[in-house]
């Protein structure tokens, strides 16, 4: 639904950094790879979490 | 109370990773360290919701968890155990909550990242509430853990033990940490963690240096890296006292 507020696995907070993820990705069209190493992203579960996330709020809302 | 030799590797610029080397500790000790930065030093967590509306998509619980793991600056000796702290949040949408809408009563305290989405509200949605944060330690809950993948290695040394055979396999040898070269500490990352780009053609031989250590720090933002790291020295001091107490006769 909303992005996590931390990483799953270490709890590093990663829902700081996801909307600047996903402006310079979906359309600055940057390699999201790249966008993670500024971000300060590093160990892979933490990139996970912000690679593999889709925002479900915009679809669940007219339900409720 | 012994001394300790420390020396700093790299540090961020806002104080929430640091990279060090300790010299003169005991493998129990520096595990020790670890374990006290991960468990033993609270953090004010938010714990307890008052729900004066809630109008969005998500139930309370699930604003409630979200809240509690948005970390908040923790001034190291300044809250008791179980003291708590009221902050308040109100947003009205079309808009979204973020951590940084969190107004809080006690200056000192204050979400410790801005830019956290709580949830998003859409038109005629609401979120009111008033939130009790608490100071607890990481054993409890790990929203009130300060560090965040806390760990440390031996410092190691290469000792060149003679040149590679004409035929000898050229198999990559990687290290991974900081190694000491002639009293200069040499992270791996600068030669690619592998150590024949440092020591091409040579047969080298890595050992541990005795008692010291080299800990990497990263800490949620609640307080900085070094202010965690004497916290957690401080409270196995403090545990070792209560223990010598209560032995005595």
């Amino acid at each position: 639904m909303m992005i996590p507020v931390r990483c799953f696995t270490c709890g590093k907070v990663v829902g700081e950094h996801w909307e600047e993820f996903k402006q310079r990705t979906k359309e600055g069209d940057e390699n999201p790879a790249d966008v993670l190493d500024e971000l300060g992203v590093d160990r892979p579960c933490c990139r996970r979490m912000l690679v593999s996330h889709k925002d479900l709020v915009d679809i669940v809302a007219p339900y409720q | 109370m012994s001394e300790f030799d420390v020396e700093f590797i790299d540090r961020s610029e806002d104080d929430r990773d640091a990279r060090f080397v300790v010299r003169g500790v005991t493998p129990a000790f520096a595990n020790g360290i670890r374990r006290a930065m991960i468990a033993d030093v609270p953090t004010l967590s938010i714990d307890e919701l008052r729900v004066i509306e809630n109008s969005s998509v998500m139930f309370d619980e699930m604003i409630g968890l979200r809240l509690g793991l948005v970390p908040l600056t923790t001034p190291p000796g300044e809250f008791e155990e179980g003291e708590t702290v009221t902050l308040a949040l109100d947003v009205q949408g079309p808009a979204t909550a973020y951590s940084g809408d969190l107004v809080s009563a006690d200056g000192m305290v204050a979400p410790a990242d801005e830019n956290v989405p709580i949830i998003d509200l859409k038109e005629s949605q609401r979120l009111e509430l008033e939130a009790e944060a608490v100071l607890d330690h990481g054993k409890t809950h790990a929203k009130h853990q300060g560090g965040v993948a806390v760990g440390y290695r031996h410092l190691q040394t290469v000792e060149v033990v003679g040149d590679l055979g004409e035929f000898a396999d050229d198999d990559p040898q990687i290290l991974r940490g900081v190694i000491e070269e002639d009293g200069e500490l040499v992270p791996t990352e600068e030669f690619g963690n592998d150590l024949r780009n440092r020591y091409p053609g040579k047969e080298v031989r890595v050992e541990d240096v005795p008692g010291a250590f080299v800990f990497d720090v990263e800490t949620d933002g609640s307080m900085s890296a070094p202010e965690l790291v004497l916290e957690a020295v401080d409270s196995l001091y403090a545990r070792a006292d209560e223990l010598e107490e209560a032995v005595q006769l």
